[in-house]
């Protein structure tokens, strides 16, 4: 933290500013120039800098460090790799994990389900419990949705994720998923961050639809000063003056989310955009910018699915989807896992 | 004098510096024992005035004397640290005397 002194700051005032860093435990940097005072306070403790802005003569603070320690990238340089089963999240391959918004019936998921695992998906999604805007709107199947997701996941070897919604559900998903995913919604629900965060599960954890960078991380710093260090960081898209589409999908955030922290990031261009035909680019572009997964809603009938037809894929825009997203991995140094059809020709 | 020897009397001159901030060090060590001892906060503005002043005062230059104040701004930054990683050392280790003795009385 470095505190910059007003011109106008007498020398008592000054003293006052170093008397209360010395008993906060920080060891001082005086630097007294032609017209400001600088102090450099040094040391880890985890302060409200507003105390410090508050004080007479102080003209501003400055923070160098950020206030998340476990999330920082600077505690991993290297990088965070969650590994489940056969399945690396944060390494080379951008790991696609692909379903329908909600579950509707064992057949629909089991159909959908082959779908995205022919096509190399390795993460199988679906809503048991879902939070709608609504509460009017169809609310999930609930446990027998988690049910029909594990079997659908079983059957075409791949993982799940699923969205918790409250502390409660904990037990009955950890028997189900694979990955627990916490809503946009919920991002400082820090009761459910800290109980998850007790887990031995990893977390795809959603950024709020007004939440910053910095929140989201310290969102996910919650999680892991409980315990789990497992965290999937997830954009979505945030809320801008832009009505034509659902959320503007933060792009840049991948490349600062990568920067600031060593946790994996994953993009949701369904939710994000809220529209099918505005999904492949946006997920292109993720790739493009250095997602490590992407979260996509397919339906084999999304004419008439019960949640968020109109932001579903078609099983063939899927597939010509992950065609490109190959492509594209390929020239960012990444790879997306081939489809049945690739994986026979190879 | 060529460059070589002004360097080699840097070198003797960095020397004694580092000498001299160690002895002044070992003061400052030794001050915050007895200011834990009395209960005297680490931080006194008016002794590092008087100390500024007294340094400033003496200075005859060729180094002017704000940049002798910033030269003792950086020392006194380092024994004000010093002071309070003392202090801490000692709050600690009595800290743990203290619980490490009334263990056996427990039991006795």
């Amino acid at each position: 933290m470095v505190i910059v002194m007003d011109e106008t700051a007498t020398e008592e005032q000054v003293s006052a500013v170093i008397d209360k860093l010395v008993r906060l435990g920080f060891d001082i940097h005086r630097s007294t120039g032609v017209r400001h005072t600088v102090l450099g306070a040094v040391g880890d403790r985890v302060i409200d800098w507003r105390d410090i802005e508050l004080l007479a003569g102080v003209k501003e603070v400055l923070r160098v460090t950020a206030p998340y320690k476990l999330a920082s990238r600077s505690f991993k340089p290297e990088g965070t790799q969650i590994k489940i089963k056969d399945v690396v999240i944060g390494g080379r391959e951008v790991v696609m994990m692909a379903g329908p918004c909600t579950v509707e019936s064992r057949d629909q998921v089991m159909a959908i389900a082959e779908i995205v695992s022919r096509n190399g998906a390795k993460v199988l999604r679906g809503g048991a419990f879902k939070p709608r805007t609504s509460p009017y709107s169809f609310q999930g199947l609930g446990e027998e949705g988690l049910k029909y997701l594990r079997q659908a996941a079983d059957r075409h070897g791949l993982l799940v994720v699923s969205e918790v919604m409250e502390p409660s559900q904990i037990p009955l998903f950890i028997r189900y998923v694979d990955i627990l995913q916490i809503g946009a919604r919920n991002m400082q629900n820090f009761n459910l961050l800290r109980e998850v965060g007790r887990l031995n599960k990893p977390v795809l954890l959603k950024r709020g639809p007004a939440a910053t960078i910095e929140e989201t991380l310290l969102a996910a710093e919650y999680v892991m000063s409980s315990g789990n260090h497992e965290v999937i960081i997830c954009e979505r898209g945030i809320r801008t003056f832009e009505p034509y589409l659902r959320n503007t999908f933060d792009i840049s955030a991948i490349p600062v989310f990568k920067k600031f922290s060593h946790l994996p990031v994953v993009a949701d261009p369904s939710h994000a955009t809220g529209r099918r035909d505005k999904v492949p680019p946006v997920a292109q572009a993720a790739v493009a910018a250095g997602v490590d997964a992407l979260l996509i809603e397919v339906h084999n009938d999304p004419e008439n699915a019960l949640c968020d037809g109109a932001q579903s894929l078609l099983p063939d825009q899927f597939e010509r989807l992950m065609h490109r997203l190959r492509l594209i991995a390929k020239a960012v140094d990444r790879e997306v896992a081939p489809g049945v059809e690739e994986a026979a020709l190879k | 004098m060529e460059i070589e020897d002004w360097r080699d009397e840097i070198d003797r001159l960095d020397e004694q510096l580092v000498k001299l901030l160690n002895a002044r060090s070992q003061c400052a060590i030794e001050l915050g024992r007895l200011k834990r001892e009395l209960g005297l906060p680490i931080y006194s503005p008016d002794r590092e005035r008087e100390v500024i002043a007294h340094v400033t005062g003496i200075n005859h230059g060729p180094l002017e004397r704000d940049a002798v104040r910033r030269l003792f701004e950086r020392i006194i930054d380092e024994s004000r640290s010093l002071e309070r990683a003392t202090v801490e050392k000692e709050t600690n280790f009595r800290a743990k005397n203290a619980k490490a003795r009334k263990v056996p009385k427990k039991r006795s």
